[in-house]
C-alpha cells in the first residue's frame, strides 16, 4: 500500500478530519479527546453502512481490529487503514509487530505505549483537538495534530556534545566536520539515547540528531526529559541519507519528485521505514559515481567543501553553526 | 500511598474500561469525587447515576464515559481487589490517581511514563520498592520498565 489518504467521518455532533500517509500512525494524548469516540464511529460504519447514521468518506476501506482473533481477521484484510483502539495488548507483542512489518495496510493505533519493536515516524504521532475550523451549532470539529511538533529544532546555545544515533556513515560524517570544542559521540542505536542523556550534567547542553523516521517509540522519554529542564536540542531529519538526497548534490529530477511527496513512491510491502527506501534510494542513485554510497563510513568525497556545505545545509540555520565544511578534508580523513 | 508496578503484571485489568461497563455500580457514578473527576476530565454533568449530560455527546450514560474517567473510577471504588491498567489514563488524569492514593493505598500498572508533574509526591515502585519524590527520580527509573 502507498498513498495519501484523506478520512473525512462524522455523525450529527461530531466530526473528524484527517489525513494519513504512513503505515503506522499513533494517536495518543488525554483523555477524553475523542479517540475511542472516532473508532466507535468507524466501527458501527464499518458493520452497518450508512444505516449507522455514520457519514464516512475515503478512497480505501476503514477497519477497527481487536479481540482475540484479531490475527485471524487480519489476514482477510488488505489495502486499508485498520484502526486498533487503546487497551488491546496484542498491538505489544512480536507476532503484531511482524504482521505490521511489510503489510499491505497502514495501521492507526490508538496508544500511549512507546511500542519499541515498532519502527514509526515521529511526523505520525498525533494528538486530537477541537479544531478552530467552524462546523456548526451542534456539531463539533476535531483534527488530528503533531503531538511533539514544537519540540523539533528547538535550539540550545553552544551545546558541547553533539549526540548522534548512528554509528556509522552519519556519523563518520558529523565527527569530522564538528567545530573545535564540541565533542561528537555515536549513541551506537535510538535506544541508548534516553539513558546517555540522562545520564549527563543536567546542565550539560547537547544536540542529538537522529532519524526521524524511526524515532516515534523514543520520543516520549525524550520530551519528557526536555519538560524536565535539560538543555536538549532535538534534530530529526528522516534519515542521513534524506539529507543527502535532500541537499540536491545529486542535481536529479526524479528525487526531487519523490522527496516531495514519497508516500507516493514508497511501499508498505517493501519497507516497513521510510528510511530503508532513501537509503536504497540513494545507494541506487550513486551506484558507478565519484559519490557512490555505503553504509559503513562516508566517501570521502562527501566531505569536500561545496558537497559538505551543502548537506549541512539541510538543518536548520542555527544547527548548521555547529559544523565547519571548510576543515581541510585531508587532515579529517582519518 | 501510591504504588506502582511498571510493566506487565499478571491478572492485572489491561483493559479497564471494559471492566467498567460491566462491573459499576449506581452510587459510584453519583459519588462526590466521581462527579469531580468527570466535570474536569470529560466536562460533563452527572445528572443522575443513569444520564450524565456531555457538552459534546449530549446526553450520555456512564458507559460513554471516558476510558480515562472509567479507570479513575475503578480506582476509587472497585474493592475487588483488582489491579487496573493506568495507562487507559491520560496524563490530565495523573492528579486524580495521586488524590486516591491520598485517601486509600492505590496499587496501579502503567507501561508508559505517565506524567505526575513536578512533585512533590510519594510513589512506591514496586518493581524495586523505592519511593520516589518528584519528576526527576521518576524519571531515573521509569523507562528502565516500560
Amino acid at each position: 500500500m502507498k498513498g495519501l489518504y484523506e478520512v473525512n467521518i462524522q455523525n450529527k455532533r461530531i466530526r473528524y478530519q484527517f489525513t494519513i500517509k504512513r503505515n503506522i500512525t499513533i494517536i495518543r494524548g488525554d483523555s477524553a479527546t475523542g479517540k475511542t469516540k472516532l473508532l466507535e464511529m468507524i466501527e458501527a460504519f464499518s458493520r452497518e453502512g450508512r444505516s449507522s447514521g455514520v457519514e464516512l468518506k475515503c478512497d480505501v476501506p476503514c477497519v477497527v481490529l481487536h479481540g482475540g482473533d484479531w490475527k485471524q481477521r487480519l489476514d482477510y484484510i488488505h489495502n486499508s487503514l485498520v484502526f486498533i483502539d487503546e487497551c488491546n495488548s496484542f498491538i505489544r507483542q512480536e507476532a503484531f509487530a511482524s504482521e505490521v512489518k511489510y503489510s499491505d495496510n497502514y495501521f492507526i493505533l490508538v496508544t500511549r505505549d512507546d511500542l519499541p519493536n515498532l519502527s514509526y515516524s515521529v511526523e505520525e504521532i498525533y494528538g486530537i483537538r477541537l479544531s478552530k475550523q467552524y462546523a456548526g451549532l451542534k456539531q463539533t470539529y476535531n483534527e488530528l495534530y503533531h503531538l511533539y511538533g514544537e519540540y523539533e529544532n528547538v535550539f540550545v546555545e553552544q551545546p558541547k556534545k553533539l549526540l548522534v544515533e548512528d554509528s556509522n556513515s552519519g556519523y563518520d560524517f558529523f565527527r569530522k566536520l564538528i567545530v573545535k570544542g564540541i565533542s561528537c559521540d555515536t549513541a551506537r542505536g535510538k535506544s541508548n539515547i534516553y539513558r546517555i542523556l540522562l545520564q549527563n550534567k543536567s546542565d550539560e547542553k547537547c544536540a542529538v540528531v537522529a532519524d526521524g523516521a524511526a524515532f516515534g517509540s523514543e520520543m516520549e522519554r525524550i520530551i519528557q526529559l526536555i519538560e524536565s529542564g535539560r538543555a536538549i536540542a532535538l534534530y530529526l531529519p528522516e534519515s542521513f541519507e534524506w539529507m543527502i538526497l535532500k541537499s540536491d548534490i545529486l542535481d536529479d529530477k526524479e528525487t526531487r519528485d519523490i522527496l516531495s511527496h514519497p508516500e507516493d513512491y514508497i511501499e508498505s510491502e517493501k519497507y516497513s521505514s521510510w528510511e530503508q527506501y532513501f537509503t536504497k534510494l540513494l545507494i541506487s542513485k550513486t551506484v558507478g559515481t565519484y559519490l557512490k554510497y555505503q553504509k559503513d563510513f562516508i566517501n570521502k568525497n562527501y566531505l569536500q567543501e561545496k558537497i559538505a556545505r551543502q548537506i549541512i545545509d539541510v538543518f536548520p540555520d542555527r544547527m548548521q553553526k555547529l559544523f565547519v565544511p571548510e576543515k581541510n578534508v585531508e587532515s579529517l580523513s582519518d | 500511598m501510591l504504588k506502582v508496578f511498571l510493566g506487565d503484571l499478571k491478572d492485572e485489568i489491561y483493559n479497564p474500561p471494559i471492566y467498567f461497563d460491566n462491573q459499576y455500580e449506581d452510587e459510584w457514578i453519583t459519588d462526590a469525587l466521581s462527579r469531580q473527576m468527570i466535570l474536569d476530565i470529560d466536562k460533563s454533568d452527572v445528572i443522575s447515576s443513569h444520564i450524565i449530560e456531555s457538552p459534546y455527546l449530549g446526553a450520555i450514560t456512564p458507559k460513554e464515559l471516558s476510558g480515562g474517567v472509567k479507570t479513575l473510577i475503578l480506582m476509587a471504588n472497585d474493592e475487588s481487589g483488582s489491579i487496573f491498567n493506568a495507562t487507559a489514563c491520560g496524563d490530565n488524569c495523573a492528579k486524580w490517581i495521586l488524590e486516591i492514593a491520598n485517601r486509600k493505598d492505590l496499587i496501579i500498572t502503567l507501561h508508559h511514563g505517565m506524567r505526575f508533574g513536578e512533585g512533590p509526591f510519594e510513589i512506591m515502585i514496586l518493581n524495586t520498592g523505592r519511593v520516589v519524590h518528584n519528576r526527576q527520580e521518576w524519571l531515573d527509573v521509569v523507562y528502565d520498565y516500560v
